[in-house]
């Protein structure tokens, strides 16, 4: 008995992701479009302001650049603990805690000159983010527990600590009655590199192709990917199964806190709240839509990057923050679908029986 | 006296490359329990799944209770009355027993508290005890086996087959289900029983009917009026052995020893209970039994892969107890696992990686791996093995077995090993693929390797081995030279029964 389905390809086909990107595109922006016809606004208006908004000028490209790096990097981290099967759910609480425990050393150190309190901050970000990671790491390695939940939950946790930070120890004194945390040192800013982009942008790109290229050569990617495929595969080549989910989880946490540790020294002035702003979440879909590979989510996060900031764009024009809203998805979840369908090829396959 | 409860007539069954069944027929008279007994490959489950209605035979008559059926799908089957409980039990974890048994069959209208009487009613009319509110995922295997009974009983199956069912139960639990089963029978349901422990056969069933390379080779015997070696003869046939290969060498000093050795599964149960063998240079030890009786813990702790709760390994005189794999491996020891894509080789990898899986170590330049010596490495082995590869940067899952199955042994003989265990090492193969196996294994017997290989395939075994050792449950319970040992006798001694 034969019937269609979807089988996975065996090898994918060369450039077959990139034209699916486009085709899904395409789709996505047409869909679009009936949308805004329906809602009255203007297609060509829209799609023009969104491009140009996004894409359309240096000023606004590197405006563009600095939202999607973050998201480049919680991508990288996500993508990190997925070579191992694993799921990092947390990147937001990292960022968060990252970014806190920049403030910390910027705090301990306010007076260091400027590169060396940028590296010591960023340093501390990444330390805090992996710290952030070591207890569902911990758990997962030595008691199995899923790290999904865990990792989850601590993003609230990061959270919290900070709205006790702002109205407690760390409110900044000239503030007012406004609660929020004292200034990071001035310093301690990454300076612009072109445009509006910071350094940032530059450090963000050399980590991600770094590790790439790292995890191609080194023995460390290799027992991964061993160590990936199954675990008995693992223990058969001597390679330790515990060292290695604690180390994924620690290096993917530290990489997300790396993240929250450039948005302080990039874009912000002051520890906040609203410093992680959904870039961890926006990770998982960054690092999906790149099919796990550290070597894509680069270039995902620009075009994420470019239809978060066409979309908040579009609503000056009058479009409603919803359309913009179901505009956006539309994009991301066409390109997203499309992306990944192109790993798949329909076929007839005969009637799959238990045996 | 009234119909068949089910009668199965001239059966055939073809898979691409495979015939399962080849007109085979069984006739289950109703309020018995009658065994169908067979080696592995025998064509039993295949043939249960034509009665379940999970394939469609080629050809034959399929009747219930005198009525010719043809059942498109098991839901036909349930219809007709015809319950199967499979090997690997089919239950939603997180349910309880209760919502599991009426899964599929509940009535309109649920109500909790009517369907937990109602289940507990059914458990009690045949003995069960039952916990209807328990979740599933809290139950041993043996209580799932049950609520999988439970489940056919809902949907008043009056004919049950029970595909190897004390497979995953303690002796205990399985005289329980012995006892289940009489009620069943008293209540004129008919039990099909799967099965290739004679023990239990004598003990459970009323009838047996044997099957042997698709065929039905005794038809409803009553259990009464055959003993063990019979039954035991019938099942692995009188084959005339394949002529043992000429000896180059004579076997030299051991290799391997293994002392006392106990291992304990995932289960909990004792998989390997006791084991003591020694393996010589220049010889080959073949381990034949019915699967599931602690070969794949047996090999698996030898190679460092199992825990072990007591006794030694040594290699080559010295001791690897705990050794971790690499370093046995580095002591001589080389290791073809049953479960090639699973354990012995990463599927998604390309060739390189996978050739390497064992000496990477070796070839570490600082953190990063010399990939030119790598594919280097590779290279050989497609060579020296004659590997049928195309692209050797895809990743391995689209090989052939046969392919797969020379790299993986090419691999573990590239470390020139004193000690080879190869567990299956031909099971699934072509006929090319299975000669260029066996061969390898012969050059390295001839080569002085000592080589211990577990082989479901009896006439493999006598082929190629030199010793036969028979492990049942756990156990080596006989040693036999392959070069005078019947096949009938070493296949009673698998089976339990005793000589």
């Amino acid at each position: 008995m034969k019937r269609l389905a979807l089988a996975r390809r065996e090898t994918p086909t060369r450039g077959g992701a990139p034209a699916a990107f486009l085709i899904g595109l395409s789709f996505a922006l047409a869909l679009g479009a009936i949308l805004l016809t329906i809602s009255g606004d203007s297609v060509i208006e829209v799609y023009q302001r969104m491009f140009e908004r996004s894409l359309g000028s240096k000023d606004v490209i590197s405006a563009t650049l600095n939202r999607a790096t973050p998201m480049a990097l919680a991508g990288l981290a996500v993508s990190i603990a997925a070579t191992m099967g694993l799921w990092n759910i947390g990147a937001e609480g990292q960022i968060l805690f990252g970014a806190t425990a920049a403030t910390f050393v910027g705090r301990l150190f306010p007076d260091l000159p400027g590169p060396v309190l940028i590296v010591a901050m960023l340093l501390g970000a990444a330390i805090g983010g992996a710290l952030w990671a070591l207890g569902p790491g911990l758990a997962r390695a030595e008691i199995g527990v899923s790290e999904i939940i865990t990792t989850l939950m601590l993003n609230e946790v990061a959270l919290r600590l900070i709205q006790y930070l702002q109205n407690g120890p760390w409110k900044d004194p000239d503030g007012f009655s406004f609660a929020q945390i004292t200034p990071r040192p001035e310093q301690a800013g990454l300076g612009d590199i072109w445009e509006r982009a910071h350094l940032g942008v530059v450090i963000a790109l050399v980590l991600i192709i770094g590790f790439a290229w790292f995890a191609s050569r080194s023995v460390w990617g290799y027992e991964l990917r061993i160590a990936g495929s199954s675990a008995k595969t693992a223990a058969y080549a001597g390679i330790s199964m515990r060292s290695k989910i604690l180390g994924v989880l620690l290096l993917s946490g530290a990489v997300a806190g790396f993240a929250g540790g450039i948005e302080l020294s990039g874009t912000a002035v002051r520890l906040n709240e609203n410093i992680a702003n959904g870039y961890g979440f926006a990770g998982i879909i960054v690092a999906a839509l790149a099919l796990m590979r550290p070597s894509g989510v680069a270039l995902v996060a620009l075009a994420f990057g470019a239809v978060q900031v066409g979309g908040v764009s579009i609503q000056s024009i009058g479009v409603s923050s919803a359309v913009a809203d179901i505009l956006q998805a539309l994009i991301l979840f066409g390109a997203i679908g499309a992306t990944v369908l192109s790993n798949y090829q329909v076929k007839m396959v005969e009637r799959k029986v238990a045996v | 006296m009234s119909h068949p409860a089910v009668e199965l007539d001239g059966i055939w069954k073809r898979f691409p490359g495979v015939i399962a069944n080849a007109g085979a027929s069984l006739t289950v008279r109703p309020g018995t329990v009658h065994a169908v007994l067979g080696e592995n490959g025998a064509g039993k489950t295949t043939l249960m799944n034509c009665l379940a209605g999970v394939y469609r035979p080629d050809e034959g008559v399929v009747r219930v209770h005198g009525e010719e059926q043809k059942f498109s799908s098991p839901a036909d089957a349930i219809a007709a009355g015809i319950g199967m409980v499979h090997q690997e039990f089919r239950l939603v974890p997180t349910f309880t027993v209760a919502e599991n048994v009426v899964l599929g069959a509940a009535p309109r209208v649920i109500s909790q508290s009517a369907i937990v009487r109602q289940v507990t009613d059914l458990a009690a009319r045949f003995g069960f005890d039952a916990e209807p509110t328990r979740p599933v995922w809290q139950l041993s295997m043996g209580e799932r086996q049950r609520v999988e009974i439970l489940k056919a009983l809902w949907r008043d199956a009056r004919v049950l087959i029970l595909d190897e069912p004390t497979a995953v139960l303690t002796p205990q639990e399985a005289v329980e289900l012995g006892k289940v089963l009489r009620r069943m029978v008293e209540d004129g349901r008919s039990i099909i029983f799967i099965s290739h422990k004679l023990d239990e056969v004598t003990s459970f069933c009323d009838e047996a009917t044997v099957l042997r390379g698709g065929e039905t080779v005794a038809n409803s015997v009553p259990i009464n009026d055959v003993d063990a070696t019979e039954l035991a003869k019938l099942m692995v046939g009188e084959v005339e052995s394949a002529p043992v290969p000429d000896r180059v060498t004579t076997p030299g000093d051991v290799s391997m020893s293994v002392k006392g050795l106990k291992v304990t599964d995932t289960r909990g149960l004792r998989a390997v209970d006791g084991v003591s063998l020694e393996v010589r240079s220049g010889e080959i030890v073949g381990i034949a039994g019915v699967a599931g009786n602690g070969q794949r813990a047996l090999t698996d702790a030898i190679a460092g892969l199992e825990t072990i709760d007591a006794g030694t390994i040594s290699v080559m005189g010295s001791d690897v107890t705990t050794a971790p794999p690499q370093a046995r491996f580095a002591a001589g020891l080389a290791y073809v696992p049953e479960d090639r894509l699973g354990v012995g080789l990463a599927p998604k990898l390309p060739l390189a990686e996978n050739a390497v899986m064992r000496e990477y170590r070796k070839l570490r330049k600082g953190p990063f791996l010399s990939w030119s010596a790598a594919s280097k490495f590779a290279d050989d082995l497609v060579k020296r093995f004659g590997v049928k590869i195309g692209r050797v940067d895809l990743p391995l899952a689209s090989l052939s077995g046969g392919n797969l199955q020379r790299i993986l042994l090419g691999r573990e003989l590239s470390g020139e090993p004193d000690v080879v265990v190869a567990s299956q090492p031909t099971r699934g193969l072509d006929v090319a693929g299975v000669r260029a196996i066996q061969r390898l294994l012969l050059e390295q017997r001839d080569a002085g390797t000592a080589v211990l290989m577990v082989s479901e395939d009896l006439d493999e075994l006598l082929a190629l081995a030199d010793r036969i050792l028979v492990m049942v449950e756990g156990r080596i319970v006989g040693e036999f030279d392959a070069r005078t040992a019947s096949r009938a006798e070493i296949g009673e001694s698998m089976m339990g029964a005793q000589a």
